[in-house]
């Protein structure tokens, strides 16, 4: 594979958290060109180059940029650029590096999105377990201003953008984009109603974008290289490179970056080293674990990008968090360990999510102890349906698609447990698959 | 499962700000546009001046900022990490979720939680340690982990956690682990 | 202004109507929890989705926003089945309270479990407990576990009295509605936080376990506690009062009242009211004490009169009529002010200084007439007079020790130092026992109605003074209430054009210059 690093070249370096080591790499040497540049050219190259958000969404950057209303348009408000950092969807631990490693190139992309969308004021939103990549990213910020690449006239341009860090306390739901403004705006971290959207009145009533550290840290190489280059890497429709977070059942876990469209199987035998001697794939949940989980037929056909996933799998690329489940896997524990996590995790705002995540926890838990019967599972998938889609923000889909794909996917594994609850086995012992239960819930 | 439900903090007396605090709560202050927006980081810098958050030192936040306490106890109350009631002076939470199950969380919890001989609310004999299970703290590629205070353990065995727990209890500074995201290198293909 | 469709029916409403409000125009009722006409939109509760014509995925009803062209279906198995799950969802965790529940009767998970439910329950899981029977408030109880979470109440502290004391505390299915640890209520609306709850979980202190709310029935009518005129609901049975509940009228009180205008239901039926006619320390029927009363104003020499504020439109211009007709002499005050004793609490929300509901009313009829004189006047004059006739006020309250001479005929509800020091009184009807009108302080005039029957001899006051007219020689053809009101309405040039039978149940502004004071330059 022939590519170039957007993301993560410099991660090798030593020190490549610190300005002058990011300096030498050509961090921030875009920035003098793009604050030169009129607002609606960035937006343009940003959309012709195709780049997506990574926290999970995929939403076109550009697209979202060139939602902010106009100066006219709204008056004397102020426009806020808010980085999400939230990083706390499982199986998804790249931004952790991106942030650990390189915090200038985020800065950088930050500066240049912000004189994008006519923003002063921007904010790095990060989850509070990263405590300690919190006072890094403080460092680089004190770091920037210091040499003039943050503050007021950044360079000599005029241009202002002023960056503060704010730490999460703990809340899983902080990365849903309008979570994460209640919680910088002081509130509990709860989603707000959309419309409006955030791009029109978002932080404090004003106008915001949200973006994911990833997004961010691509930008300053696209501008560098021109939306052609970009383009050129990665597919028609899912261009550029992107992190991915391996981990599971594989034997080199980790982050690495690829271009998109690269083959999941290859991932998943190259550059994660394969599963351990002697194991079989059963599944992998390809984009952080709210997306729908596959089989080894729909991996050995799915290429990483957004398309080939939601095509061919009924799955989405998401994070690009991956985990990787052997055959050692007890898909009902599994899912039964995910659903606790949904569960702690609703906001509780909204009736659907905050009753029936918790719900449908413990009919997983009477299943997986083999206490529960068909009905069960006919509630369980009933309740997902009528979560889905029913609730004020993403959070109620994440919660119910893994519940929906394990059932319709993996359905054996719970008949089983059913059989073994209609013939009073007790918990652990279930007739199949073979019992291994790595996984506690 | 661990409860979302928060304790009733009980309360240690009124308090107030230190004086030598008080440029740092002007400061957060000053990032936001809103007073409002300042109770997160005014309850961090509380935490870390008080160990915990009681009632008072929740009014103090309220105070400072000029809201009704009961919005500072409903902030309080949603983020796990804000700390309603004391916990051992190593606060040791591990990952239990999928991709940290997948490799031997459980395995590790338990052993902490013999080893360590932690009650209901996961607090040693000694009141040194405060064992927790937590969901996801994104280091899936480095699991199983735990967060001892604010830094990551990872790749953890019960042998590893061993060393850990006797390194801590021998009154040492704590020993920063390296965190694997350090380790990184990029795969040779 | 935008043209929907809702269920095939189209309606044309104002440009920013929300769907809820849309589909009641077109008889289509959306059942919802979190909205309230009154307070911003939260959309928690989902139990107002729709379908959407020609779109993706169902949407919440309260956040849409009317658009010409918009299409919503609320009958679709679609619908049918989202309003199952939330009543499902909303269930699960709900304790089984219902028989020792008070909200029974006007709970909304009873009444759209019946309409929208009706499934067979399949929570077989331990459900999550709560905190129960919490003392918040001198009005209010609160049981948590009986919280369906829609942020009404929190919502209401914030945006309504600003006090943001409810919270929704911790997250996930132990989400828990509290105050801040050892808090409670402070303002004086804690009443409507009851009236709000769509569930069980805020019930108001003094109507708890009271009565079923099923017996109770409920008249339209006003708030008399103060000059603002909150509508509201007189809920009563087989004659006796129960509560007070506020009646949404957006121009004048929203859908809310304070509390001590519900504590006033305390006085309809309290040890204060004056239930006979007394003459000279005996209780005679009211037409002995209307005869003596019509004997003694012909004879006295100096006869002065107080109109009311308490009281009713038709009451005062009852009185102003049978005066000027029989009366020629003498001299009409009104009283400014309070009587002595009402509640002293004012704010900007509600509560007025002004503990009379209708001061607007008198000053308008005492402007029409011309001759009325001011309460600075009548300090000077009492002391000349030697028959006061005094309509609901307690004037001798009011003096405070300075003595009068003269001999009193007091017309009111309520014992007071005037009822005490009168030769003759007359039991008139409290408000909920009588039609009429008062003027509230922003010049509209609204409808009381009679929900219950006098107590003892009590009479309305404009039938009162319409029989003492008819003994003095000229009746003022106020006999009837409509009649009162209509004579009133046809002589006064604010209210020209109004009948009694058609005023709305929102009342009418009068185009008035802000009710203007009594001339005090009145002579003698």
């Amino acid at each position: 594979m022939d590519f170039p690093r957007i993301l993560s070249g410099n991660w090798e370096l030593e020190n490549s958290h610190k300005l002058d080591v990011a300096r030498s790499c050509g961090t921030y040497g875009r920035v003098q060109k793009a604050l030169a540049m009129p607002p609606v050219e960035l937006i343009q190259i940003v959309k012709d180059s195709g780049l997506r958000g990574r926290g999970g969404a995929g939403f076109p950057t550009g697209m979202k940029w060139s939602f902010v209303p106009s100066a006219e348009k709204r008056g004397n408000k102020p426009v806020y650029l808010l980085c999400n950092a939230d990083e706390s969807e499982p199986g998804t631990f790249k931004d952790r590096y991106c942030m650990w490693k390189d915090p200038h190139l985020m800065i950088e992309g930050m500066i240049i999105a912000a004189h994008a969308i006519g923003c002063k004021v921007g904010y790095v939103y990060i989850r509070g377990e990263f405590r300690y990549i919190y006072d890094r990213l403080w460092e680089a910020v004190h770091e920037a201003r210091a040499a003039g690449l943050l503050g007021e006239n950044i360079l000599g341009t005029g241009v202002d953008f002023q960056l503060h860090i704010h730490l999460g306390a703990g809340a899983y739901i902080c990365g849903e984009e309008t979570a994460l403004i209640s919680s910088l705006e002081g509130f509990k971290g709860q989603p707000k109603l959309k419309p409006p959207f955030p791009a029109v009145e978002g932080a404090w009533h004003a106008p915001t974008i949200v973006n994911n550290v990833e997004t961010l840290a691509a930008v300053p190489w696209i501008i560098e290289h021109g939306a052609a280059a970009y383009k050129a890497i990665g597919t028609e429709k899912s261009p550029g490179t992107k992190l991915f977070s391996c981990s599971g059942h594989i034997r080199k876990p980790g982050v690495y970056e690829i271009p998109l469209g690269y083959p999941m199987r290859d991932l998943i035998n190259v550059e994660c080293g394969g599963l351990l001697p002697g194991r079989t794939l059963k599944a992998v949940i390809p984009g952080g674990s709210s997306v729908p989980i596959m089989t080894p037929d729909e991996v050995a056909r799915c290429n990483m990008d957004y398309e080939s996933i939601n095509t061919l799998a009924g799955s989405y690329l998401g994070s690009g968090g991956m985990i990787v489940m052997d055959d050692t896997t007890d898909l009902v524990a599994a899912l039964t360990n995910l659903l606790r996590f949904y569960a702690h995790e609703s906001c509780g705002q909204c009736t659907p999510c905050r009753e029936g995540c918790g719900w449908m926890y413990h009919i997983l838990c009477r299943v997986r102890d083999n206490c529960a019967t068909a009905e069960d599972l006919v509630t369980l998938k009933d309740l997902a349906d009528n979560i889905h889609s029913k609730t004020i923000c993403f959070f109620g889909a994440s919660a119910a698609m893994p519940v929906q794909s394990f059932l319709l996917k993996f359905k054996g594994e719970f008949l089983a447990r059913i059989e073994a609850a209609s013939k009073g086995l007790p918990a652990g012992s279930h007739v199949s698959p073979a019992s291994l239960s790595v996984v506690g819930a | 499962m661990s409860s979302h439900a928060a304790p009733i903090p009980a309360s240690r007396g009124p308090v107030e700000w230190p004086d030598a605090l008080l440029p740092q709560v002007e400061e957060i202050l000053s990032r936001y546009p809103t007073r409002q927006a300042a109770v997160m980081p005014l309850l961090w810098l509380a935490q870390d001046t008080w160990d915990w958050l009681d009632l008072d030192v929740m009014r103090l936040v309220a105070r400072t900022i000029d809201i009704p306490p009961s919005q500072v106890h409903a902030v309080a109350s949603f983020y796990t990490m804000f700390k309603k009631s004391p916990t051992g002076k190593y606060l040791i939470q591990v990952c239990q979720t999928l991709s940290c199950a997948l490799v031997g969380a459980e395995a590790v919890i338990e052993h902490m939680e013999r080893t360590l001989e932690v009650d209901e609310h996961g607090n040693s004999k000694d009141g040194l340690f405060t064992v927790l299970r937590v969901e996801c703290l994104a280091s899936c590629g480095s699991a199983p982990m735990m967060q001892i205070n604010e830094h990551f353990y990872e790749r953890l065995t019960p042998a590893t956690c061993d060393q850990i727990i006797a390194g801590l209890r021998s009154g040492k500074p704590l020993a920063l682990p390296r965190p694997e995201v350090d380790k990184w290198t990029f795969p040779v293909s | 202004m935008p043209k929907v469709k809702i269920n095939d029916i189209e309606v044309e409403v104002p440009a920013g109507t929300n769907m809820i409000e849309a589909a009641a125009v077109a008889g289509v009722d959306i059942p919802h929890y979190c909205y309230h006409p009154n307070l911003s939109v939260a959309g928690n509760c989902r139990m107002c989705l729709v379908d959407i014509v020609g779109g993706r995925a169902p949407e919440i009803a309260c956040n849409m926003q009317a658009r010409d062209g918009l299409a919503i279906r609320t009958d679709t198995p679609a619908v049918k089945k989202m309003r199952q799950s939330v009543m499902e969802f909303m269930l699960v965790n709900h304790p089984l309270d219902c028989p020792i529940c008070d909200q029974s009767g006007e709970c909304r998970l009873q009444d759209y479990y019946m309409e929208h439910g009706d499934y067979d329950s399949r929570g077989v899981e331990e459900k999550v407990s709560k905190k129960k029977r919490q003392d918040i408030g001198d009005k209010i109880v609160l049981d948590a576990e009986r919280c369906v979470e829609c942020s009404r109440c929190v919502r209401f502290g914030d945006e309504v009295t600003g006090t943001g004391d409810l919270r929704l505390m911790n997250r996930g299915d132990h989400t828990e509605i509290g105050m801040f640890p050892g808090e409670r209520l402070q303002h004086h609306y804690q009443g409507n936080l009851a009236d709000i709850c769509p569930v069980g979980a805020l019930t108001n202190r003094d109507f708890r376990f009271q009565r079923r709310v099923w017996y109770l029935k409920q008249t339209a009518s006003i708030c008399s506690g103060c000059a603002t005129g909150c509508n509201i609901q007189v809920c009563h049975q087989e004659g006796e009062v129960f509560r007070y509940l506020p009646r949404r009228n957006d121009a004048v009180n929203k859908s809310w009242m304070c509390d001590e205008g519900r504590e006033q239901v305390a006085g309809i039926s309290g040890l204060k009211r004056i239930l006979r006619s007394r003459v000279d320390g005996k209780t005679v029927d009211t037409e002995a004490a209307l005869i003596a009363l019509a004997a003694r104003l012909k004879s006295a020499t100096h006869v002065g009169v107080v109109l009311g504020s308490q009281a009713t439109n038709e009451a005062n211009w009852a009185l102003l009529q049978t005066v000027r007709k029989n009366l020629k002499s003498a001299r009409i005050f009104v009283t400014a002010g309070n009587d002595p004793g009402s509640f002293e609490y004012a704010d900007k929300l509600l509560v007025d200084t002004d503990k009379n509901p209708n001061s607007a009313g008198v000053d308008l009829l005492a402007a029409f007439d011309g001759q009325v004189e001011s309460w600075e006047a009548f300090g000077s004059a009492v002391a000349d007079l030697d028959l006061l006739l005094v309509l609901e006020d307690d004037v001798v309250g009011r003096l405070a020790g300075r003595r009068t001479a003269a001999a009193i005929a007091y017309l009111g509800v309520s014992r007071n130092a005037t009822s005490e020091a009168g030769s003759i009184v007359v039991p008139v009807c409290h408000p909920v026992e009588m039609d009429g009108s008062y003027v509230n302080r922003q010049g509209r005039v609204q409808r009381i109605r009679r929900a219950v029957n006098a107590a003892g001899d009590a009479l309305p006051a404009w039938l009162i003074v319409d029989r003492l007219g008819a003994k003095l020689g000229v009746a003022p053809g106020t006999g009837m209430v409509a009649a009162a009101f209509n004579s009133m309405a046809r002589a006064v040039p604010q209210m020209r054009g109004l009948e009694f039978k058609t005023l709305s149940e929102a009342g009418q502004q009068l185009i008035v210059e802000t009710a203007p004071v009594a001339p005090t330059e009145a002579t003698v």
